[in-house]
Formats: C-alpha cells, sequence, structure tokens
C-alpha cells in the first residue's frame, strides 16, 4: 500500500521551514492552536472530502445503523431506561463526548473520525477500531480511495503472528482446593497454521491488580474497583498457571466459526486494545465481557442478554453450547490429575519409592533394582518427576534443590524408553457442563419439636456437599446467597430461617502425595434457640480448619477446628464468641446415593455464655442430573435446651 | 476465663491469618523480572501463594500484576539466542518459558511440549517419532548438567539432531 503523505503535517512543515527566524513562533502556536480547536469542535478535518462526508452521514442516519445489532454489540451498549449506554467506561473507547450513551452520535463521530488526516497511522481510527471500519466500510459501501490512505501496521503484524483459522472457548475448572475457584474462569483462543496448540495465542479478559493481599483482592474484585483488560498471551503460559500452578483441570471448547466470522471477532479483540472496563467478580467478568467477542463473531447470537445479576462462567459455556457454537470437548488434565493418575498405576512399595526419589532419600537409580515391569519403574520416574515440579510450585523446594534432584530423575528416566501409550491416557471425568445447573430451588417440608413446617429455598450458586458429584469436586462446597423461608403450621408464623452470604467447605483429603489443609467459611443469618425456647435470627461468622482423610470404601472423614462469633439483640451483651470443632463423614454408599453423618460442639465462652452440641444424618438422593431429594434428622442443644428437627426436601436445579 | 479467652482470640486470629497468609505475586508472568534463564525459574517465580484465600480469590479476579496487554511478540527476559543456528522467535520464547516440560518430555521421549518443539524445530512430521527417541537417549548430552539455560539446550539440540542427521 502506498503511503500518500499527512496533509497537514506538510502544512505545518512548510509552515516551520518559512519560520526559520523564530518571529513567527507566536502565530505558529496560534495557528496551530486555532486548527486543534477547529478540528476538536468540527471532528472535521481539514483537507477531508466533506461532501463526501456528509452523504455518508446523512445515509448513516436515513438507514438509522445506530440501531443495528452489529453495533449495538461491538459498542456493548445495552438499553437501559433512559435509552441505552455501553457496559465499556473507558472514555479512549469513544469517539463522540456522549459516545457511551449515544449510539448515534458515536456512530456519526466514527464516519467523521475515518476522514481525520493519518499523522500516527497505527493509532487512526480506522486502524484502531477496524470492526467498526470494516462493517461501516460495508454497509455504506464506502469508496477506500476517498478516506486518507492509512496503512495499520500493528494490526497487521498481530495478524501475521496470529494467523487466526480457529478458536477454541476454554474453561478451566476448579482447584482442588479453592472451592471459590469454582466459580470459574472462561478464555478464549486463537489458532494458527500450527498443529500445536500450546503456542497459540490465548484472548483473556482480567484485572489488572495492585495488590498481593487476598482480602484486598476479593474486596475489589467484587466492587469493580479493579480495572480489566483484555490481554493476548501465547497459550503455554496460561496452561501453566492453569494446569501445573493452580492445579486446575482445562477443558476446550472449539468453536465452529467461519472465515468471516473469525475475522470479525479478531477486529473487535483489536478494538478493546488497552481499553479498560472495571472488572466485576459476580456479573461484568471475564466471562461476561467474552460473550461480546462471540457475539461480534456471530451477531445473530443473543448471549449477554442471557444474564442479569451474576454471570457464572460455566453457564456461559452452556449458553455457549446451546448456541450451537460448539460441539466438541477436549480434556486437558492438571498436573495434579496427572499425579494421582500415575500413583493409582502403582503399588503402595513403588508409590512409597517414587516419594523417597523426589525427596532425595534413595538415588533414582534404584528403580532398576525393582522387581516391577519395565513400564512401572517409567511410571515411578514419572511420578517422582511431576511431584518434585508440584513441591516447587508450592515452595516446599528451592529452585536449586529442584535443578538438582529434577535432572537425576530426569537422567535415569531416559535410559527408561517411552512409556507405553495407554498408560498416559487419563481418564476424562465428567464434563463440568453435565453437572448439576447452577441455580436450586428447595421445597419442603418437616417437624421441629413437634410442630409442623414448611419450606422454600433459592440459592443461586453453586454447589454443595450433597449435591451431586458429577462435574464437581468431591469435597468442595460453594455457595453465595442461599435463602430459606419457613412457614410453622401451629403458630402460622413465616420466618427466614437462613440467608447464607457466603459459605465454604473445602474438604480435601491428605494422602502419601498430598497434604492439603481443609477449612471452612460460613458467613450470614440464621435461626438460633435460646434459652427461652425460641428462635431468633442472628448473625454469624463460622470459620474453621483442620484434616480430611479418605477411609477406603467408608468414605470421606474430617475434623475441622471452630470458631464462631454471634451477634443478635437477645444475647446478653448481644454477641456470643465460641470455639469448637466438628467431625464428620461424607459417604457415597451408591452412586445415586450420599450420605453425611456430623458431630459439632462449640462452647461461647465469650460474651453470652453457652454451649451448642449438634449431631445430625443428612441424606440425598439423586433423581436425576437436576433433581435430588434430601431427607435431614438432626439433634441439637443449645442453651440447655433439647429439640431434634426432621425435614425432607426436594431439589431442583435449573 | 482469661485462658479460654486468649486461646479463642488467638485461634481466631490463626484462623485469619491462614486464609490471609502469603502474598505472593499472582500466577502470572512478568516476563520483566529477570529471573535466570534455566529451568525451575520460572515455575519458582510464577507460583501462586499458598494461602487458600489469596488462591481462590486469584484463582476467580484472574488478576495480573503488570501492565502488558497484547503480548503477542514479547521477548525472553533479556536472555541470550541459541549461538549455533538461526532459531526463531517462537522457537526460542516458546524453551524459555517451556524449558522444564521439555526436560520432562525428552526424558520420557513423547509429550506435548516435544511435538511444539518438533513443530517450531521444522522436523518433517514422519522424522518425529526419530527425532523424539534421538533426544531421548541424549538427555544427558543436552542437559549435561541440568543447569543449561534455554538457549544451551537448544544449541545441544541441534548439534545432535543435526550429527543424527
Amino acid at each position: 500500500m502506498a503511503k500518500v503523505r499527512c496533509r497537514f503535517m506538510q502544512r505545518l512543515g512548510y509552515f516551520l521551514d518559512r519560520d526559520r527566524g523564530g518571529h513567527r513562533l507566536l502565530s505558529l502556536v496560534f495557528f496551530s492552536g486555532a486548527l486543534l480547536l477547529f478540528l476538536s469542535l468540527n471532528g472535521e478535518l481539514w483537507g477531508a472530502d466533506t461532501p463526501y462526508l456528509e452523504e455518508l452521514l446523512r445515509q448513516a442516519g436515513e438507514r438509522r445503523l445506530h440501531q443495528e445489532r452489529y453495533w449495538q454489540i461491538i459498542l456493548h451498549y445495552k438499553p437501559t431506561l433512559a435509552g441505552s449506554k455501553s457496559r465499556i467506561d473507558d472514555p479512549h473507547f469513544f469517539l463522540a463526548p456522549n459516545g457511551r450513551t449515544d449510539p448515534q452520535a458515536e456512530l456519526g463521530a466514527t464516519l467523521r473520525a475515518f476522514f481525520q488526516e493519518a499523522a500516527d497511522q497505527d493509532n487512526h481510527p480506522i486502524c484502531r477500531f477496524p470492526a467498526r471500519f470494516a462493517w461501516l466500510k460495508e454497509e455504506l459501501q464506502i469508496d477506500g480511495t476517498r478516506l486518507p490512505q492509512v496503512e495499520c501496521r500493528e494490526f497487521q503484524e498481530a495478524l501475521g503472528t496470529i494467523k487466526p483459522k480457529a478458536a477454541v472457548l476454554i474453561f478451566p475448572s476448579a482447584h482442588l482446593n479453592g472451592p471459590a475457584s469454582m466459580f470459574g474462569h472462561t478464555l478464549l483462543r486463537i489458532d494458527g497454521a500450527r498443529n500445536s496448540k500450546l503456542v497459540s495465542q490465548a484472548v483473556n479478559y482480567s484485572a489488572f491488580v495492585d495488590s498481593n493481599n487476598g482480602l484486598t483482592y476479593a474486596f475489589k474484585g467484587i466492587f469493580g474497583l479493579y480495572p480489566g483488560y483484555f490481554t493476548i498471551l501465547p497459550y503455554y503460559e496460561k496452561v501453566s498457571q492453569y494446569n501445573d500452578l493452580e492445579r486446575r483441570d482445562i477443558w476446550e471448547y472449539p468453536l465452529n466459526l467461519d472465515e468471516a466470522e473469525l475475522e470479525r471477532m479478531i477486529q473487535h479483540i483489536w478494538e478493546l486494545k488497552d481499553i479498560a472496563s472495571s472488572y466485576y467478580f459476580f456479573d461484568e467478568n471475564c466471562s461476561y465481557r467474552l460473550l461480546y467477542l462471540l457475539e461480534a463473531a456471530r451477531p445473530a447470537l443473543h448471549l449477554t442478554d442471557q444474564f442479569f445479576y451474576w454471570v457464572i462462567p460455566l453457564d456461559t459455556v452452556r449458553v455457549v453450547q446451546e448456541s450451537g457454537l460448539t460441539t466438541a470437548t477436549v480434556y486437558r488434565p492438571s498436573q495434579a490429575s496427572k499425579i494421582s493418575h500415575l500413583a493409582a498405576q502403582l503399588d503402595g512399595d513403588l508409590q512409597q519409592l517414587a516419594l523417597h526419589i523426589a525427596n532425595q532419600e534413595i538415588a533414582p537409580a534404584a528403580v532398576t533394582e525393582q522387581a516391577a515391569p519395565p513400564e512401572q519403574k517409567s511410571i515411578a520416574l514419572d511420578l517422582a518427576a511431576e511431584y518434585l515440579q508440584y513441591l516447587l510450585v508450592k515452595k516446599e523446594l528451592g529452585p536449586e534443590q529442584y535443578k538438582e534432584r529434577f535432572w537425576a530423575v530426569l537422567s535415569e528416566r531416559s535410559k527408561q524408553g517411552p512409556a507405553a501409550t495407554e498408560q498416559e491416557r487419563i481418564p476424562e471425568p465428567t464434563k463440568p457442563e453435565d453437572g448439576h445447573r447452577s441455580n436450586r430451588l428447595t421445597l419442603g417440608g418437616g417437624v421441629k419439636n413437634h410442630a409442623g413446617f414448611q419450606e422454600i429455598g433459592y440459592r443461586p450458586a453453586y454447589h454443595s456437599l450433597l449435591d451431586p458429584d458429577e462435574g464437581y469436586i468431591e469435597g468442595a462446597q460453594l455457595e453465595f446467597g442461599s435463602l430459606l423461608l419457613r412457614y410453622y403450621d401451629p403458630s402460622h408464623r413465616l420466618q427466614l430461617a437462613k440467608l447464607d452470604i457466603i459459605n465454604i467447605v473445602s474438604l480435601a483429603p491428605r494422602d502419601l502425595f498430598y497434604q492439603p489443609v481443609s477449612w471452612k467459611v460460613v458467613t450470614g443469618l440464621n435461626q438460633q434457640t435460646f434459652g427461652d425456647g425460641r428462635d431468633h435470627l442472628i448473625y454469624r461468622l463460622n470459620p474453621g480448619g483442620g484434616f480430611s482423610c479418605r477411609l477406603g470404601r467408608l468414605g470421606l472423614s474430617y475434623a475441622l477446628v471452630e470458631s464462631d462469633f454471634n451477634l443478635a439483640d437477645q444475647f446478653r451483651d448481644k454477641y456470643a464468641i465460641g470455639l469448637g470443632g466438628s467431625l464428620g463423614l461424607l459417604s457415597k454408599p451408591l452412586p445415586f446415593w450420599k450420605t453425611s453423618l456430623y458431630a459439632r460442639k462449640l462452647y461461647y465462652p465469650l460474651g453470652d455464655d453457652h454451649q451448642t452440641l449438634e449431631v445430625g444424618l443428612t441424606q440425598a438422593f439423586q433423581l436425576n442430573r437436576n433433581n435430588s431429594v434430601t431427607v435431614e434428622i438432626a439433634r441439637t442443644k443449645t442453651f440447655g435446651i433439647n429439640y431434634s428437627e426432621a425435614k425432607l426436601n426436594w431439589n431442583l436445579f435449573w | 476465663m482469661k485462658k479460654v479467652a486468649l486461646v479463642t482470640i488467638v485461634s481466631l486470629l490463626l484462623t485469619g491469618v491462614a486464609f490471609a497468609k502469603g502474598a505472593a505475586a499472582p500466577a502470572t508472568g512478568l516476563a520483566e523480572q529477570n529471573v535466570g534463564c534455566g529451568w525451575g525459574t520460572l515455575m519458582w517465580k510464577n507460583n501462586a501463594d499458598n494461602s487458600a484465600l489469596s488462591q481462590s480469590t486469584q484463582a476467580s479476579t484472574n488478576g495480573i500484576l503488570g501492565n502488558q496487554t497484547f503480548g503477542i511478540t514479547s521477548g525472553t527476559a533479556g536472555c541470550k539466542r541459541p549461538a549455533k543456528f538461526a532459531a526463531s522467535d517462537s522457537l526460542v520464547r516458546f524453551a524459555y518459558n517451556n524449558l522444564d516440560s521439555l526436560a520432562k518430555d525428552i526424558a520420557m521421549g513423547k509429550g506435548e511440549s516435544l511435538d511444539t518443539l518438533a513443530e517450531l524445530m521444522l522436523v518433517p512430521a514422519a522424522n518425529r517419532p526419530a527425532f523424539a527417541s534421538t533426544l531421548q537417549s541424549n538427555f544427558t548430552n543436552i542437559f549435561p548438567t541440568g543447569k543449561e539455560d534455554y538457549a544451551e539446550v537448544l544449541d545441544n539440540i541441534y548439534v545432535i539432531t543435526v550429527k543424527n542427521g
């Protein structure tokens, strides 16, 4: 493409040439200032083909192009009471001063901007907003020769590097000991001509953070105090982050986009380069923003409209599947899954040997002395190598020790020859999107101390210990905003039985290779029986920590030390602080039947002095993927008063 | 009573600390920090912190520290390039960022990183099984001590594969 010299710069240069004496400096400043003012006020550019621009503006207005679906998508407009407003708040994204709330003004300003002289070609609106340009050019049949000639070198270079051929939706599933990661994340992968997907590019929307502190992080993430940006980086960096560092399995969903759709998507991604928008953990998050890219690719799809108050990444995967954008799934196991899989193929002695080798207690060459088949020896060394990486990531091993041990193990491993293929294939777990849905409605009834009640509950997200496990991690619970209302028949009294703001439990079993800490945090409102024998609503913050281990076929057992802060007017001094613990056993006697047996004892020496003991058994029967029935019986003693409760509930997930 | 109160307060504090403890950087690469060019360095540097809450929130907000957005052609932290052949930028970047997986795959004789290496080194598909087994049997020539940086590793691989035709 021939570069046409910028007429504005030419004029300026001419002016400067004549101004060698310097006495006209003042008039130069005045001239350029006036010119800039003129440009910014009018948006019409000196030397531009004004009649042609006017013609295009007229056509765009007549056809009401600003109301077209595609314009609404690529500007991220959403209807509001007053009209519409873009979900992007960065002023750099708009060319009209009121562009965020006025699609028509923005479209006009965009057309005008295309006629700007091309001083900085890569930042010329034609290069900066390639999706807008391509669409308007086609809609209005814009004659490119009547526009300033610009060369979008950066964009072309990026296209040259990526060479887009296909796009894939990526979903990293939950972290083993981080139930909050169940909320998940999604990103896109753009595949080029290469077979190796590791060197594809990952397109990712994420918060840019200023703090390493977990609590600050959570707070700012929830309240939109971090700016979010789209980033592009090699896919291997994301694989390493999720598979190796965070121990999360990755699920990949190839999208059936054609060439034109893919091109539109890439153009729109480029428009979002360096554009900030507030990152909200619950709604305007990674997965929500990603949906715009898919809509830009295939404007007939309405993906973002299907979410209102919160956007759960896995639900966006389901919406994308239902839209027909994807039919296949690829599983990419995490390093933790690899370690478990390798260990499962070895007997106890060889597992111990691998552990000793990783801990440098036995030389790697010792495997050759084992009476095991050669594949087993290879697997033991593979296991030691993977485990060493895990120790490094957990910082239980420094880089120098790691290098030495990793090298020793791999040197020995290289002498063993390749492993048999079938041993490397890691069985694919249930796909996360095949698990139960995120919303849960509960209906049921029961008896508390001879008083019958009916109850109704709603939980917007996400999974509890007794919900069907398929597609989720066993022993992990994450609930937001779980609400339960109860109506007592004898007294005709409706009460708020429970409102869990957050309820997280992570029971991560310890074994030979992993020694995680199990933990819980529950906070919210619930009914508590007081010394007067009546129920009152209290606020509770109940954290705890401890251990879990698998007891063979019996299930998952746990022991937690817990503390509990309670607030209510009915407490003496209005509060109670307690310390105690809980023991429990989660079992799955049959694939559709789960049980939870537990005992919990807490002493509250501070505030209102009292004790609580609670023993219970909950059983859940899975009817199908999105229906289950739970039967609960519990006996509680608190403030010296004993009471029992039994109830039967039906749960519908949708 | 005082003792119980003390125990309670300490345990509450401990619980809080357990959730908030640890403050390593979130797990996304800042290629600017030069922490060496051999294996182990990137994984060590990038590791997630151990606190359960930090891990969870990091995993959920996907935070990134730093300001690079479109790192399509970003570099290799000032590490040197292979000396013995003209390696492409993608190869150099890949080797720099994946040295640990490469070492593991070479030792095991197969794997995705090894396949990627073969493709980036333009090894014809038909020759890849031979490429993999040559590298496996030459592991200690490629990694004589395990302290080699990625440029030396690439040079060693180049010399071995050329020598073996």
